[in-house]
């Protein structure tokens, strides 16, 4: 099967500012696969590329296995799109803007779903558009992009302007599309978002694609920070255990960090008495950043890590 | 794939408004112009209006019969207003999409730019038919019930006449709007054009020596009310569609070519728009 999104060598050039530096990434089908960077990083006009609402400068964009140029229409119509910079026509009514939408797709309607997607995000379709908040309208371009099950998701800053219960809502919304066999591929500049919502995710820095990653497999390699306090002072050297590292002491509380050792640092301390244990969430935020300064200070692309196909 | 006509629908929706409000205009000046006639045959009958003047009145019908009269009070004039609502079509359909930002959300449709152009294209179309009719029905509700010399075939021809015109100027403004996405600089390219061909024409008819700038104004080649006498000249309105069609083959070929801007173009330099509109 063709993956669901592939770049390669993508340059953008506007003007004499070039904005895509060679792009390369494949998305696999049937998963949700993030695009993290910084604003101005290149999502937005990676996305569009896609879409072709705009086109390379060199280089391809194939989405299941179609030309994004050649073969535009039906890629659009196999795509559903949500703009980072959304406007829709505020004159209309909600459900004639989501009757426009659909009056383009040749796809069968599925009012049903319509009205699920709209009771689940509680949105009130007989509003005219202008008359939405932020957040509604948010969510209005959310459903017109989901309605149809579209093959491939196409989701720019998704969770923008929605509030943290909605945003588990979408999220639910996004695996269970995924489930049934769709490919969700949205950009945003939030870290835990992307933590959150996706099984992939690729990095974006100043047009080229700084890394590629399983988020399982990241999470896996993160970073554990624990604080435990500990009824009495704790022996010295109790945390000398390979993979982990003690970070400072503060009475009867030890900061520790744990790579790969922490389940050997949990056997450890089982045996105190311990009065408070606290962790900090493991988080690509601090990955990424690391991952993200060092690399922006090699100049040299070659030396960036090789993307993973 | 079926063909669609959605795009059509919309745009017509969106300018019902705009159709309604013009074609009242239309209707009310139509009628107004035809019930005015006869206390004024007597006035005018004795006019005998200098070679400069008659020429504003945008044909050589003299303002003395009743067809020069309706020419001049309605059918010189009144196609700037069609125009009027063509330019603002033209400039919508590609550069106001970009100005609004909308035009994101259209095109990752499955539509493709050129159905875009077209569907919008034959929206106008039937816009301006439908306020061409509205002024046709302004001299049916009045024709008939006036003691004047013009028949209702006539009045329908040189109110379907201003239509080639007026989508001359709509093809002009939707390219100009298609290289400039910029709605304020596409309206006042268009707007510019079609103030020169109203005075080009003028001053050609006044002033003997510049009679040949006529040909090159669209409003020349309209001729105001002239169908009402000579019926409608063929190859004037193929020459003003021909010229219609190639802007619109134009603006496909740029607008196709081009990337999408979102919120369209601000702070162009004049360079880079004649640039632009040089190609």
């Amino acid at each position: 099967m063709a993956p669901a999104i592939e770049l390669r060598s993508v340059v953008k050039d506007y003007g004499r500012v070039r904005a895509l530096r060679g792009i390369n990434l494949t998305v696999e089908a049937g998963q949700v696969f993030g695009f993290l960077g910084p604003n101005g990083a290149g999502k937005t006009t990676t996305i569009r590329i896609l879409l072709d609402l705009i086109r390379p400068t060199s280089g391809t964009a194939h989405v299941l296995g179609l030309d994004s140029q050649r073969e535009s229409v039906e890629v659009r119509r196999r795509c559903g799109y949500l703009p980072g910079d959304l406007r829709m026509y505020e004159g209309m009514r909600g459900s004639a803007f989501l009757d426009l939408i659909d009056s383009f797709r040749p796809q069968k309607r599925d009012p049903q779903y319509r009205r699920e997607l709209l009771e689940r995000l509680e949105l009130d379709p007989s509003m005219p558009i202008r008359a939405l908040s932020k957040g509604n309208k948010q969510k209005m371009g959310l459903v017109q992009a989901l309605m149809h099950r579209p093959d491939v998701l196409i989701l720019d800053e998704p969770t923008s302007g929605l509030d943290p219960l909605v945003q588990q809502e979408v999220a639910k919304l996004l695996e269970e599309a995924v489930a049934g066999g769709r490919t969700v591929f949205f950009s945003s500049h939030v870290l835990p978002e992307v933590e959150r919502l996706s099984h992939a995710v690729a990095i974006i820095r100043e047009g080229t694609i700084a890394a590629v990653e399983d988020i399982a497999r990241l999470k896996s390699r993160a970073v554990h920070v624990l604080e435990i306090t500990f009824a009495e002072p704790p022996p010295a050297g109790l945390f000398a255990l390979p993979g982990v590292r003690e970070l400072h002491r503060d009475g009867n509380t030890v900061h520790i960090q744990a790579l790969d050792g922490l389940d050997a640092a949990i056997k450890v301390i089982a045996a105190y008495h311990i009065v408070d244990l606290r962790t900090e969430q493991p988080s690509l935020e601090d990955f990424f950043l690391a991952h993200y300064s060092a690399s922006a200070e090699e100049k040299d692309r070659d030396a960036l890590p090789a993307e993973r196909r | 794939m079926r063909y669609r006509l959605n795009v059509v629908e919309k745009s017509l929706r969106d300018q019902k408004w705009q159709i309604v409000g013009f074609g009242i205009a239309f209707l009310a000046m139509a009628a107004l112009i035809v019930y005015i006639w006869p206390s004024y045959r007597t006035t005018v009958a004795s006019i005998q209006l200098p070679e400069a003047v008659q020429a504003l009145l945008g044909s050589d019908l003299a303002y003395s019969t009743a067809a020069g009269f309706v020419s001049a009070e309605y059918f010189s004039w009144i196609p700037i207003l069609l125009i009027v609502y063509t330019v603002i079509q033209g400039t919508g359909a590609i550069a106001g999409e970009e100005g609004s930002g909308t035009i994101d959300l259209l095109m990752s449709q499955p539509l493709t730019r050129s159905g875009m152009v077209v569907q919008k294209t034959v929206a106008v179309c039937i816009g301006s038919a439908l306020i061409a009719g509205f002024g046709f029905l302004g001299f049916l509700l009045s024709i008939p019930f006036v003691d004047i010399e013009i028949t209702l075939k006539g009045a329908a021809l040189a109110s379907a006449n201003m239509l080639p015109m007026a989508l001359l100027y709509y093809a002009v403004s939707l390219w100009f709007g298609s290289v400039l996405p910029n709605r304020a600089y596409a309206s006042g390219g268009a707007i510019a054009l079609a103030t020169a061909g109203y005075f080009f024409n003028t001053i050609a008819s006044a002033v003997s020596s510049l009679s040949w700038f006529k040909y090159g104004s669209p409003f020349y080649y309209y001729g105001a009310g002239l169908p009402m006498v000579k019926g409608i000249d063929w190859s004037h309105v193929l020459l003003l569609l021909g010229v219609a069609a190639l802007f619109v083959a134009l603006t496909v070929r740029s607008f196709a070519r081009r990337d999408i801007t979102i919120g369209g173009a601000s702070n162009l330099r004049l360079r880079d728009m004649l640039g632009r509109v040089l190609g």
